[in-house]
């Protein structure tokens, strides 16, 4: 894949929202230093942020200026979604409403449905008709499709959410089990919700010269162990640093982004509408393992094999995902 | 002829084994390398397309205080390749204090999450020889903070004594091509100390950061001129990572014409341009209710990178110990400006330095001079003060720009 800038002429606008947050935070450097659109790529950053953070944002603006990044041509920051997303071909939504204490499921979704209902509907008037999205504030899937709901400009195709991460954990798991280097193990999936449903799923997978992993790890194994601790990842950094992911998590924003915008070799699993494939229905934001090309397109990988035991998985994760997206459209209405 | 792969390893070897020491017995100081999948970039960052089997032996880095701020924004970009290449596979060793093991957890859990091919392993401890065990490159961040009440001199012994076991466990365990980049404050003083207490190595392999005050200047200049930051250049830093730093621009250029006079503003350099840089660092505290942490780790990948890889023609500005030049005392560690041909350092000598440069210069110096006799003691009597028998005509080999050096001592 070529590492030429996608716009050799001009900067790419991208914004961000949850600009001053954690994530961000991890992210932006990697932006701004070329690392997500190629290193020649000039980036023009667009910052969103509810009015009251706008002056932690402003330290962060200042600390962008102080790494001196050759590659970063402006930074615009606002308040204003309309004025975020203005002409902007790469939107990245970290920001959400974060689950509180003593706050049900049901409020959360409430809380994000209205902020995702006036952010699709920014989307819709202001950005370039080619934008690429990235969901990444939770619920993700589920506000990917509130966001995809408002904004019927947008090709639906182009609005994907964040399973990179899940997929780097599995990954990384496999490796460290196996005791081999990750760069050998390939075709590690995610499918479904990004939550404790999710499926990883290393049917189709192998590590370089040693075969297949559905021979090297057991179901024994996977159900009890392995699944389970990806579905759990999550939760297992935030009782170890008190906070939840921000360094992998941006870590693997900047991964989906590359992947989708630049093309990649290697099969990557992204949140995106299905298209009906699997049997799962139309329109939903699911996890699938996708085949990105050079330029932001991808296209689901189709006609894989699963066996009893994923589609048990990919039940129950379907199945979750259909009822937050009554629920969504419920509170919507 | 070596097949140009086969090369390349013996040039990484060379660089990664000599030191600014023998300048000369260095082959292939051609910056500009431009072979096969390697591409070099605008600003001499040169990323390797590798795919495992082109990778070179793995590398251990050490880095302090990595369960600290800087360190979560520093460690995904070392791993990630853009320090010291994207054909370089490392493991990291991540060293904190006892305390601070849980949280380390946490940042090893993350790091595993990010599935970094380069990463061969990672080694989280709070034992300094378990930690620096067959390091190459020691990035020491981690350093007692200033607590409410507490008195600047106790706040330079206790790190010194941090940075003289630090000093004695690389001297024990540390490979022999190490390479250390002190961040933690008080940097060029700590830097010192760590030098002092590992005789095993040359001292000059021993840096202390300025690049941040670098790089805020050059932005600032950029700004100013509302020129590109590439387009800035030679931009300089004099002295201790302190208040009495001196960023200088007498000598900076931008797109080859002076800085200064592009600018034409005298007043801004001196009233606007030099304290706004001294205090910045407060400033963006003051905004972000936290110290930089992101702007911080990214200077250390830029002058780790260029130090590294070389950086050609462009000066950067480092710690390192005075030979002596521009008056300042030989084995005090001053922020002076290099250039960076690729894994070594070499000075930038007879600069002119006008009056009031001389007089900013003198500052950082007096104020150095009080650190080093405030932790004397911690200096191992072998080491002394001219610790630096000044190979002269290592120096000689730095590009000259006439005129005369400064005279005051």
């Amino acid at each position: 894949m070529s590492e030429a800038p996608l716009f050799s002429d001009r900067p790419i606008n991208v914004c961000v929202t949850g600009a001053a947050g954690q994530i961000a935070y991890s992210l932006l450097p990697l932006i701004a230093g070329g690392k997500v659109f190629g290193p020649q790529q000039l980036v023009s950053l667009r910052l969103l942020e509810i009015e009251s953070a706008l002056p932690v944002l402003q330290g962060v603006v200042m600390e962008l200026e102080d790494c001196a990044f050759p590659l970063l041509h402006s930074i615009f920051t606002t308040s204003d979604a309309k004025e975020a997303f203005r002409s902007c071909d790469v939107a990245v939504l970290l920001g959400a409403f974060p689950r509180k204490q003593g706050m049900e499921r049901k409020d959360l979704l409430e809380k994000n449905a209205g902020i995702f209902k006036e952010q699709g509907e920014a989307l819709n008037s202001e950005a370039d008709a080619n934008v690429r999205v990235i969901v990444v504030g939770n619920p993700a899937n589920t506000n990917a499709y509130i966001l995809k709901h408002f904004a019927p400009k947008i090709p639906e195709h182009n609005i994907t959410a964040l399973t990179r991460l899940d997929q780097n954990r599995a990954v990384s798991l496999v490796a460290r089990k196996l005791g081999v280097p990750l760069s050998k193990v390939s075709d590690v999936y995610i499918w479904g919700n990004h939550s404790s449903t999710q499926y990883p799923d290393i049917f189709h997978g192998s590590v370089e010269g040693k075969g297949k992993l559905s021979d090297l790890l057991d179901k024994r194994y996977l159900e009890e162990t392995f699944i389970p601790t990806i579905q759990k990842r999550g939760a297992a950094v935030i009782a170890a640093r008190k906070m939840s992911s921000a360094m992998s998590a941006a870590n693997a924003v900047a991964d989906h982004l590359h992947d989708w915008l630049l093309g990649s070799d290697r099969i990557v699993s992204m949140s995106v509408p299905s298209d009906g494939s699997y049997g799962i229905e139309r329109g939903t934001i699911f996890s699938f393992p996708v085949r990105v090309s050079r330029g932001g397109r991808y296209e689901i990988v189709k006609g894989l094999e699963l066996d009893e035991f994923s589609k048990r998985y990919i039940k129950v994760t379907a199945d979750e995902l259909y009822s937050e997206k009554a629920e969504a459209l419920a509170l919507l209405s | 002829m070596a097949s140009l792969r086969h090369c390349r390893g013996l040039w990484n070897q060379f660089a990664n084994n000599n030191l600014a020491l023998k300048p000369d017995r260095l082959p292939f100081l051609n910056n500009h390398r431009v072979k096969g999948n390697f591409t070099l970039f605008s600003r001499g960052v040169q990323i390797y397309k590798g795919s495992g089997k082109d990778w070179l032996p793995t590398l251990h880095v050490a880095v302090t205080g990595a369960a600290g701020q800087i360190a979560y924004s520093l460690l995904p970009r070392i791993a990630n390749g853009e320090m010291l290449g994207e054909d370089q596979p490392i493991v990291l060793h991540l060293l904190e204090v006892p305390q601070a093991l849980s949280k380390l957890q946490g940042v090893v859990m993350e790091l595993e999450d990010c599935a970094f091919p380069l990463v061969q392993g990672i080694v989280a401890t709070d034992d300094l020889r378990k930690g620096f065990a067959d390091v190459s490159v020691a990035l020491l961040v981690g350093a007692k903070p200033r607590s409410q009440g507490m008195e600047r001199k106790d706040l330079l012994s206790s790190n010194a004594n941090i940075f003289a076991e630090q000093g004695k466990a690389l001297n024990e365990v540390a490979a022999k091509d190490l390479r250390v980049f002190v961040v933690g404050n008080p940097a060029n003083t700590n830097a010192m100390i760590c030098a002092a207490n590992a005789p095993r190595f040359n001292p000059e392999r021993f840096m202390s950061m300025t690049r941040l005050d670098q790089n805020r200047t050059q932005y600032m200049v950029a700004q100013k001129a509302g020129c590109k930051i590439p387009e800035v250049d030679r931009v300089v830093v004099w002295g201790n990572h302190s208040a009495t730093q001196y960023p200088d621009i007498t000598h900076a250029r931008i797109k080859g014409e002076s800085a200064r006079k592009v600018i034409n503003d005298e007043k801004w350099i001196r009233e606007v341009m030099i304290p706004k840089v001294q205090q910045r660092g407060a400033e963006v505290i003051k905004a972000r209710g936290a110290s930089s942490a992101a702007s911080a780790a990214a200077a250390i990948v830029d002058h780790m990178r260029d130090y590294w890889h070389g950086a050609g023609d462009r000066w950067c500005s480092v710690g390192i110990p005075s030979d002596g030049t521009y008056g300042i005392d030989e084995g005090l560690w001053y922020s002076v400006p290099v250039m960076c041909p690729g894994g070594h350092y070499r000075r930038i000598l007879n600069l002119p330095i006008e009056e009031f440069s001389a007089s900013m210069m003198e500052k950082s110096r007096k104020e150095l001079v009080e650190e080093r006799d405030a932790v004397r003691h911690l200096i191992p009597k072998e080491f002394g003060e001219k610790m630096y028998t000044a190979k002269k005509n290592s120096s000689a080999a730095s590009s000259a720009a006439g005129k005369k050096t400064a005279t005051s001592k």
